[in-house]
């Protein structure tokens, strides 16, 4: 340690109470950057596993072209007149053909976690006199369960018992209601074909969405039977990955291998990439400006120091100290402020998130706060932390290595 | 060899009216001599004497010290030229108040930083024992009496071995008994060790036991 820091050290521990005043203000605001990042990540990993228990990470489907775009858009050349009127899209291929092609260029892919086939489409369900319409959603039982955990949601039967037989169904809680119809009943399936088909309840699910009022489960094979399509057809074919971040990337991958439309999370739920951003900053708003006012308050005790220091500092500069040096000597007090403070910052961070983590609160899936400690946050709390402590310290600083020692030295 | 030559040197105070306060000084200082410089208040005396000690920049005319033109150097090499060449007695004994008498004493040299710790903790204490203030060294400054306060701060600037030794009434606040010891400390310094000695004093007894007076008048050389 060199003069200049021994004597910072000095002035700085010789006032005991504005130097932990100085240090509880770091600690206080280096605390709460912790605490509310830590709590928003942990309210948007929440948010983003329950979205992700109806929603994949990547789907891929085939885009019904929002314009026609079968003839040439060049209009009036040369001496012919081209009218069209009342355009529309005629679609030559509708849902995905072969579905199992693209699952085996899935496999050469990194980062996929796994992936299913779906068939939806809309229906009409029958009960007797009661009708209503329902998404019916033709699906591979198996990698189903896997991506979403489909079957912890059936309250009545088994996920697997889609496989028995080919007209067997599984009913949205509310749905059944609405038809009045329970598990063992038989009902009457119409499609927009007009094709009839009777199914036999075998279950029912409840996933606490208002899905539940419309969703009908059947076996993707079933599906494929009923709307005359081919044994590979799928209308999408979802996929989920390790890591939810990667979606954007491996999405752009996959569309190497295929023309169909490939849509990650971020594109096809912005609201929900969106609302984790907005909590984000919040976050970041809220802790930096509590950092900030704690660099106020140094900022204000350094001023207040280097005034009561001013004999002191004109002492040394007429000794040989040049003004760098008096701005180490004042600097370093602000710097040894921003690390003590940063230190217990980091510690009572840490002990407050802590407790966060066990105050009940049991709504939904969730049974206590929701909390995400990541380093990352430590480490961006502590830098902020110095930053700020060593640019409130540098103003004063330099206003101590400006004073003119013949004006205080003369009295 | 010249200790000091200053040639034509004029200083104004522009705050609050224009005012001359040293007009046209020039003389020159041998090296080991005792020198105080007398006159009225308001004389200019301490204003020259804060000029020579580079304290003060604003000023027209050449200041050269051991044979060196301070007038043309920058903040930082005259700082670095104060710690090495020049030591500092004020009226008011200016003692770092929350350190210890020691490391008072200690602080330029070890600024200079030339010689190891222990070495200039040696000549510190033997500088302690000269000014008879043995057994104070570990105290605050803050806990000593004004005499003994006065003698850290001779002791401070003697500490690099400065060519120069200036004293801004460096006896003003002392009794008759400190103020021999002081002074025979001076007389001692420019004796033995061929030290300069500059200081402006209102003490005519003081000034009287001096090798020369340099006397101000409305701010010129008398």
């Amino acid at each position: 340690m060199n003069t200049n820091q021994r004597l910072g050290r000095t002035f700085l521990t010789s006032r005991v109470r504005q130097f932990f005043v100085a240090v509880l203000s770091v600690t206080f605001g280096i605390s709460m950057y912790i605490c509310m990042n830590s709590f928003m990540s942990g309210v948007n990993d929440e948010q983003t596993k329950m979205a992700f228990t109806a929603i994949p990470h990547i789907n891929i489907y085939n885009e019904v072209q929002s314009e026609p775009n079968y003839h040439s858009k060049e209009t009036n050349r040369g001496s012919t007149i081209r009218m069209v009127s009342n355009e529309r899209n005629i679609n030559y291929t509708e849902g995905i053909r072969n579905v199992d092609e693209i699952k085996e260029k899935l496999e050469n892919i990194d980062h996929i976690n796994g992936y299913t086939a779906q068939l939806n489409q809309n229906v009409f369900i029958r009960n007797g006199v009661s009708k209503t319409s329902a998404n019916l959603s033709g699906i591979e039982p198996t990698s189903e369960d896997q991506m979403f955990n489909t079957a912890q949601y059936l309250i009545e039967g088994r996920l697997q018992d889609l496989n028995k037989g080919s007209n067997s169904i599984i009913l949205g809680t509310g749905l059944a209601q609405k038809i009045g119809a329970s598990t063992g009943d038989n009902i009457t399936v119409t499609t927009s074909d007009g094709i009839d088909k009777s199914f036999k309840i075998m279950g029912l699910i409840e996933t606490g969405s208002g899905a539940d009022k419309s969703r009908a489960l059947i076996s993707i094979q079933t599906a494929r039977q009923l709307f005359s399509k081919n044994r590979s057809y799928a209308t999408e074919l979802m996929v989920n990955l390790n890591d939810f971040d990667e979606a954007v990337n491996v999405a752009a991958q996959i569309s190497q291998y295929t023309d169909y439309k490939v849509e990650s999370w971020q594109e096809s739920n912005g609201q929900l990439d969106s609302a984790n951003g907005l909590r984000r900053i919040i976050a970041i708003a809220v802790s930096l400006t509590i950092l900030i006012v704690a660099g106020f308050g140094i900022y204000n005790i350094m001023n207040m120091t280097v005034n009561e220091k001013i004999k002191e500092i004109a002492i040394l500069k007429a000794i040989g100290f040049n003004g760098n040096d008096v701005i180490e000597i004042f600097l370093i007090q602000s710097v040894i402020i921003g690390f003590v403070g940063g230190l217990t910052g980091l510690a009572l961070g840490h002990i407050m998130i802590s407790i966060i983590d066990r105050v009940p609160f049991e709504v939904g899936p969730m049974d206590s706060l929701p909390v995400s400690i990541s380093p990352i946050d430590y480490v961006s709390a502590f830098l902020f932390g110095i930053i700020i402590t060593f640019l409130a310290g540098y103003l004063p600083a330099r206003s101590a290595s400006k004073v003119d020692p013949v004006a205080i030295l003369r009295g | 060899m010249k200790a000091l030559h200053i040639k034509n040197i004029n200083k104004h105070f522009r705050e609050p009216v224009d005012f001359h306060v040293l007009k046209d000084i020039s003389f020159d200082i041998d090296q080991g001599e005792f020198v105080s410089i007398i006159g009225k208040s308001g004389s200019g005396k301490s204003t020259l004497l804060y000029l020579l000690s580079t304290l003060d920049t604003d000023y027209e005319g050449s200041i050269n010290l051991v044979g060196q033109d301070v007038s043309k150097m920058s903040q930082n090499q005259l700082a670095q030229f104060r710690n090495e060449h020049i030591g500092f007695v004020f009226q008011f004994h200016f003692l770092i108040q929350d350190l210890s008498v020691l490391d008072n004493i200690t602080l330029p040299a070890q600024k200079l930083g030339k010689k190891p710790k222990d070495e200039i903790e040696h000549e510190a204490m033997e500088l302690i024992k000269l000014l008879d203030i043995e057994g104070q060294e570990s105290k605050k400054a803050s806990r000593i009496s004004g005499g003994q306060q006065q003698r850290v701060a001779i002791a401070r600037a003697l500490i690099n071995s400065p060519s120069i030794i200036m004293g801004d009434e460096p006896t003003g606040n002392l009794d008759t008994r400190n103020t021999e010891i002081v002074f025979d400390v001076f007389r001692q310094l420019a004796v033995e060790r061929g030290q300069t000695i500059i200081a402006v004093t209102h003490d005519d007894e003081f000034a009287a036991n001096c090798d020369r007076i340099i006397e101000l008048s409305d701010g010129y050389l008398v």
